[in-house]
Formats: structure tokens, sequence, C-alpha cells
């Protein structure tokens, strides 16, 4: 008898977690898909959630996916949207988003602050705290490389990382490259890494621990990468590629922010948008580990995270570089041999 | 229930793979076949699979022998021990020793990324398997067998031509259940950077959304998973459905191990330490740094209770539908139970990330929202991979029961309804509830589903660790796989605590 008083206990309990689980109302919630590491964005979500009372149900990319399973998960629900808002940890996918007719536009009132660079001109995606492309080196070189052509030098063959360019914001890089260098110059610079020997590395994470375990001299690397490694005291030290006169630049990735097409909650979507959009969350997200650049100016940061405008970027157009990683995707799989 | 939850999502899914912009094309297929990359990745499957199944083998079956057949003391407690990796995602052991190779510098950490480490790992997530099966199977032996051959040879012999010998399909079944859930494992490949089959088509899918790559991928494990099952029902199935022990009248001889118990004691510790003690202290001794258990509270509260509800939810519902299948087996009350055994063996031994890629395919659209877009995908998803853990209990709980009991009620005129829930069920409460559990420690563990398929807000506990790992804090990720053990083995505890004293 106290068994299944037991049995009918546990079974009441199972059934209030799950009705709970499906019983908030639509108007109560957001649904958002996000690509930035859920570390650092399940906080920004949590601080919405007290403050607006509107319930965030959240989809997170695992590194394994590499930044494309909630953007290819939105382009597999193209016909049946799930989510309102995807939150990208960069704003190329958010472009191949809009080229597909996914993403709807809105122009948040936070995003008037914002460079224009960063940001769709149309309004379907808008950017915000960026990280930027550094070179993180072992501290103590004597030579420091501060260009990505480092990569082709003789003097450091085998001695350089990359991550895999199929992924994540290294795809980013090359595509950026395309169409600066144009392709001849690009493909001939990727196949000088090859023939330097530059190790191709899971992750732009994995090269950073292969940089701070010694293994390799230095790698292409995000900033929060680099600044997470350096807060844990590894003995690296990182470097903004490309800053002199007539050099390409450093490449900036700002996080960017988009409605989707037919949401199911778009005015908790909106909300949502606005308040990612906002100086509070790009000061929030300097201060955290991921030490991003706010891109609205007078956000207060620690001093590690350098101003924006202190930084010299690439000059490029991201709609330009989302269709030239699209069109690049087959060379670079031949060319990682995948 | 199976064909809705299991087979058709499969169906959709290779229909899916053979059409490209509706037209029918082997294009996927041509082009798995065309690169070089899925021939390494199978070598890679086969050798992990191969060197773990050999490793389990070769330390799982003397473990078996030693804590079922000799007087080593605490064997049952050693045992135990050994079962604790076997309960969490096998990443949570790779994250243990990834922690403890850090404090022991000595040691190195580089070795433990790829082959070494994933063998490592595997072998000692799936050792129990083994050693559980070698110490149910010895108990089915006939002693007076053994007692016959002891009066002409010494233990040694003995298990060597008799009491092996009579295990040998129940080591089989091991063997090859450790070699499909290493086949299919894609958690510790991945975290410890060794490509196989199954991470390729978790990331073709997850990555690139692609279904008729995914699919094409993942029809090389199917391939591998049936022909072990052809091998499995040629040569094991009348052997290993049915397991009858002894009578507790015939105690099953022990083997004394004299003066080497000390050292044998000494050793088995040794090994206990190294594979299981010394990764879980060190994930316990990293997740006391200040204030990890309240940020995984805080983090992962949520999706822990959820995890507890899906679970019994799931092992509920699976041992059901278990119930169900294992009695017609059982009973071979329909001409297709043998292909109703294949199919639920089939889907335990197929990828999770396959069966979530299918129930994707056949589920997303809007007219199925009620169930693409709630925790009811996950529950789908369960009763298509762990079906056969509950049916194969059932059909081994059915089997001890004297069927004259049913026989007579049937004589009497009772219907089957009637005769299943007032007379087999009661008889068969103990395996059904050994079926709940084992159904409920591999929902509540389960990531390759889960993973895929879960709607938005509703992540499991393992999937949320699996996120947090990308630049969470080492103190956070070892407080959540401690919780993650904690919330499996107390359950567990209490339960085999009840058991003894209803026993008693």
């Amino acid at each position: 008898m106290r068994t299944r008083s037991l049995c009918l206990i546990v079974l009441a309990a199972v059934l209030t977690v799950l009705l709970s689980q499906c019983a908030r109302t639509p108007s109560q919630t957001v649904v958002v898909y996000v690509s930035e590491d859920q570390v650092f964005s399940e906080p920004v979500l949590k601080d919405f959630e007290r403050e607006t009372g509107v319930a965030v149900r959240a989809v997170f990319d695992t590194e394994e996916a590499k930044s494309t399973g909630a953007m290819n998960r939105l382009i597999a629900e193209k016909d049946n949207p799930q989510a309102d808002v995807y939150w990208a940890n960069e704003p190329i996918r958010a472009e191949v988003l809009k080229q597909r007719g996914i993403s709807a536009p809105y122009v948040s009132p936070n995003a008037a602050g914002i460079p224009d660079t960063f940001k769709d001109p149309e309004g379907f995606w808008t950017g915000f705290s960026a990280r930027a492309r550094v070179l993180l080196a072992r501290r103590g070189l004597k030579v420091k490389p501060e260009s990505i052509l480092a990569y082709t030098e003789p003097r450091w063959k085998g001695k350089a990382v990359i991550a895999n360019p199929l992924f994540g914001t290294t795809t980013a890089q090359v595509a950026a490259l395309f169409t600066v260098w144009g392709d001849e110059r690009a493909k001939a610079f990727l196949d000088q890494l090859k023939k330097n020997g530059v190790k191709i590395s899971t992750s732009n994470g994995e090269s950073a621990d292969l940089v701070a375990a010694g293994e390799f001299e230095f790698a292409l690397v995000d900033s929060d990468d680099g600044a997470s490694r350096m807060r844990q005291h590894k003995p690296v030290e990182m470097f903004y590629p490309d800053q002199r006169a007539g050099e390409v630049g450093c490449l900036i990735v700002p996080n960017a922010v988009l409605l989707i097409q037919g949401a199911p909650h778009p005015a908790n979507a909106r909300k949502l948008i606005d308040y990612l959009l906002s100086k509070e969350t790009e000061r929030k997200l300097a201060f955290a580990d991921c030490a991003q650049i706010p891109l609205h100016a007078g956000v207060d940061t620690p001093p590690e995270v350098r101003r924006i405008e202190t930084i010299r970027p690439i000059e490029i157009n991201f709609a330009e570089v989302a269709r030239k990683m699209q069109e690049i995707q087959p060379y670079l799989k031949t060319w990682t041999g995948l | 229930m199976l064909l809705i939850a299991g087979l058709l999502p499969l169906v959709v899914m290779c229909a899916k793979s053979v059409s490209i912009d509706g037209r029918v094309s082997l294009a996927h297929y041509r082009d798995l076949l065309a690169s070089a990359r899925p021939w390494v990745l199978m070598t890679h499957s086969l050798v992990l699979a191969s060197l773990t199944t050999l490793c389990a083998t070769a330390i799982g079956l003397p473990l078996g022998i030693l804590f079922s057949k000799t007087d080593l003391p605490l064997g049952r407690v050693f045992a135990a021990l050994f079962t604790i990796p076997l309960l969490a995602p096998p990443y949570i052991t790779a994250v243990a020793w990834f922690d403890m190779l850090g404090k022991a510098r000595f040691l190195g950490r580089a070795w433990l990324f790829g082959l070494p480490g994933c063998v490592l790992v595997l072998t000692s997530t799936f050792l129990p398997v083994v050693i559980l099966l070698t110490m149910t199977y010895l108990n089915t032996v006939n002693p007076r067998l053994e007692e016959a051959g002891r009066l002409v040879a010494g233990w040694p012999r003995v298990l060597r031509q008799i009491t092996i010998p009579l295990v040998r399909p129940g080591l089989l079944l091991a063997a090859m259940l450790v070699f499909l859930l290493t086949m299919g494992e894609f958690g510790v490949p991945t975290f410890l950077r060794y490509d196989v089959f199954a991470v390729e088509s978790f990331t073709q899918f997850s990555a690139f959304y692609n279904f008729g790559a995914a699919t094409a991928a993942a029809i090389p494990l199917a391939l591998v998973t049936l022909v072990l099952l052809a091998f499995e029902r040629r040569f094991l199935r009348e052997r290993t459905c049915q397991l009858r022990p002894v009578s507790t009248a015939e105690r099953p001889p022990t083997i004394a191990l004299g003066s080497a118990r000390g050292w044998v004691l000494v050793g088995v510790g040794f090994l206990c330490l190294i594979l299981v003690i010394a990764p879980v202290s060190i994930l316990v001794w990293q997740s006391l740094s200040g204030g990890a258990y309240l940020e995984a509270f805080s983090r992962a509260g949520g999706s822990l209770l959820r995890s507890l509800a899906y679970a019994a939810l799931g092992a509920s519902l699976l041992a059901l539908l278990g119930f169900l299948v294992g009695y017609l087996i059982h009973a071979q009350a329909l001409p297709f139970w043998r292909t109703l055994d294949s199919l639920t063996l089939f889907l335990f031994a197929l990828p999770g990330t396959v069966i979530g890629i299918g129930l994707i395919a056949l589920w997303n659209r809007p007219a199925t929202n009620f169930i693409y877009a709630t925790p009811a995908i996950i529950l789908l998803g369960f009763l298509a991979q762990y079906s056969a853990l509950t049916s194969r209990i059932t059909v081994a709980a059915l089997g001890q029961l004297p069927p004259s009991m049913e026989e007579a009620a049937q004589v009497l005129g009772a219907g089957w309804l009637r005769r299943t829930t007032a007379i087999v069920a009661p008889l068969a409460k103990r395996g059904l509830a050994a079926g709940w559990l084992v159904a409920y420690i591999f929902c509540l563990r389960d990531m390759g589903i889960s993973m895929l398929v879960y709607p938005p807000g509703h992540d499991t506990f393992p999937v949320r660790i699996f996120t947090l790992m990308a630049n969470g804090s080492s103190g956070l990720i070892a407080a959540l796989c401690v919780l993650m053990l904690a919330v499996t083995l107390v359950p567990l505890g209490l339960l085999s605590l009840g058991w003894r004293a209803h026993a008693h």
C-alpha cells in the first residue's frame, strides 16, 4: 500500500513538472535559438526574463555543431517556424538567413548608436557586442606574428595552427579574405598555408589550447578565446593582426540578432531584440569572461577590452561575404579533404 | 507504437536521403562512396569498437568470474562500483579522465585525445556490461557439471573446459552489445576528438542539417548493426533470450583463492581505483571549488527536473510497451514475433542521432506540432531506442513463470486482459520493476536523441552539461557531472535497499 502511494506521489510530481513546462501561454513566452556560447548568453536571457516577465525558451548550439546547428534548424523549420529570434554569434549566417527569406525586417530603436557597418541596411539583422579575430601567440617569442601572412612565412613552418575553415568564425575570416583579396590571391594564401605545414584544429578553442600548451607558436582565434586563456594565466599573448597602413586589417565579428519570419510571438521577439541591442547588454558581455567589444559608444569596458574605434578593421560588406561563404564551401571542403 | 516511434521515422529518413528537390537521386550515396573519408571513418569506428570490445571482454570476464564464483571479499561491492560509469553519459567519464590527467601532470594529457583515450574511457564505461552478463550467466550454469569436472581436474581446467564454454553465449552477447554501443557512441569521440561515423552523422545533420548526407553517413552503421543482429539471431537468440537461474537449493561451488586472495583483492582494488574511484573523486574534488554547485543548480536546475520527469515517464511507457512486446515474443503469439524482436534490437543498436534525425524528418510539420514542439518527441525517441531493454527483460521474467498458471486461468474462461493483469503481471512484477529501472537509467543518461530533438526550453540535463562545456568553468562542469551521477545513483540505491528490505 505504501509502495503504491509512493508511486502515485512520484507520478503526480512527474506530471506536475511536465504540465508546468507545457502550460506557459504564448503571450508569456519568446523562443530564441542561440549560437553564442550558452555559458555567456544564458545569463543575459535570464536577466531579460527577470526584467520583463517574459519566459525565454531557448535552443543552444553545441560546440560540435560549430555554430551552424541553430541556423540550419531554422532553415529546416522554414515552413514550420518554432523560433521568434535568432541570436547568431556572427552576422554572416544572419545574412544567409536573410537571403533565404527566413528572417523578417525589424529596426530596433536601440540600434541607433551602432555603426552602419555592423547592421543590415534593411533591418534584417543588427550587430552588437563583437569579437575580434586575433593572433594568439606563445608568450616570450622573439619575433611576434603580427599579420595573418605569418602563416605563410618559412620561419613558422609547422609551428602554426588554425581552426577548420569549414566551420565557425574561421569560415567568415576566409570568406572575408576572398572578398577583399579576390579568389586567386585567397586561394594562393590557403595553398601556402598547406605548404607551410599549418595544423588544422577542430575549433578556435582547441587552437588556443594548443598554443597555451606550447605545442604551437601561434593561432588565429576569436578574442574571447584569447581573453579566457589570458585570464587563466596561460603563457600566451594576443595581437590584433594587420594594423599597419597598407595591411588588410583585423576582422571584427559582432553578434547578430534577427527576427524570424512568421515568428509565433512577434511582440515578445521585438522586446528581446531591443534588450539584446541595449548598451546594458553590451556592458554585461564586455565584463563577462567572453570579453566582447561593445559597438555602442560610451559603454563601460574592463581594461583588457579594446574600444572598437581603436582597432583597424577589414573593410567588408557582410552580405557579400555571406554570398562568398556559400560559394567557396565546396572549395573549402576539398581544401580540408572532407 | 514501435512502428510510429521507430520504424516510420527511419523509412521517412531513408526516403529523404534518395530525394533531392523532389526528384529521386542517389547523389548523397554517390558522394559518400566517392570520397575517401567514409572509409577512414569506418576504419576508425571498427578499430575503436573492436579494441573497446577486446579490452572490455578481456578485463570483464575474469572480473565477472572473480565476483561471482570466488571467495574474493567485497565482490558485490566491487561489481556495484564498476557499474558506476555505465550509469552516466560516457562523456562524463571522459571529462573525469581529462580532469584527473590535468592533476597528475606527470602522466601527460595529450595521449588522452584520440584512439587511446576513447578506448580507455569506453572500456571503463562498458566494462560493467561484460561483468554483469558474465555474473548472470554464471548463475545459470548447472553446478553438477562443475562438480563432476572438479573430480578429475583443478579449477583452471574446469573453468576453461566447462564453465566458460557454457557461458559463451552470454559472453558473445556482452561483446556484441559493447561493440554496438561503441559504434553508436558520439559523445566521447567528439570530446576526445576522434573522428568516427557516429560523429560524422551528427555533424552532417547538426552543422549542415543535411538529412540526405546524414542518412547516408548513418547507413554503414545500420549495416554493421544488421550484420551483428543476423549473427545474434543465428547463434545466440535461443540461448540468450531465456535465462533460467538454477534453484537456490543448488548453490554453485565457490572457488577458494587461497593464498592469492590478498593479491587478487589488491589487484582488483587497484583496477577499481584507477577506472572508477580516482576519476569520480577528481570530479568531486573539482566540483568543490567556490560556489560551483550553486551555479550548477541555478544554471541547470530546470533541466535536471525535466530530465527526471522525462526519464520517469519514459521508463513507465517503456515498461508498458516492453511488457506487451515481451509477452508477444515470449508467447510467440503472432507470426511476426521474430521480426518484432529483431526490430527492437535493431532500434536499440542504432545510434541515437540516427533515430533523432528520423523523428525530425517525420514530425517537423505544422500539423504535427503537438509532437514536434513538445516533449512528446523526446518520449517517442525513448520508446524507439530503448524498448529492447524492457522487452528482453520481460521475456526473461516471463520465462521463469510456470505456464500452467496462465493455462489454468484460460481453461476457466479468463480472457487475455484478465489473465495478464491478474496473473502474469503480478507474478512478473520484480522483472517488470527491474525493466523500469534499467529503462529509467538509459532515458536519464540519453543524449543522442535528446540533443537533436529537444523542443525550445525543454533541454535535458545531459544535453545542458554538453552545451555548457563550451567555455564553462571546469568547476561548474565537474559539479554538473557529479549531480548527474548522484541523480542516477540515489534512486538506484534507494530501490535496492527497498528490495532488500522486501526480500527479508
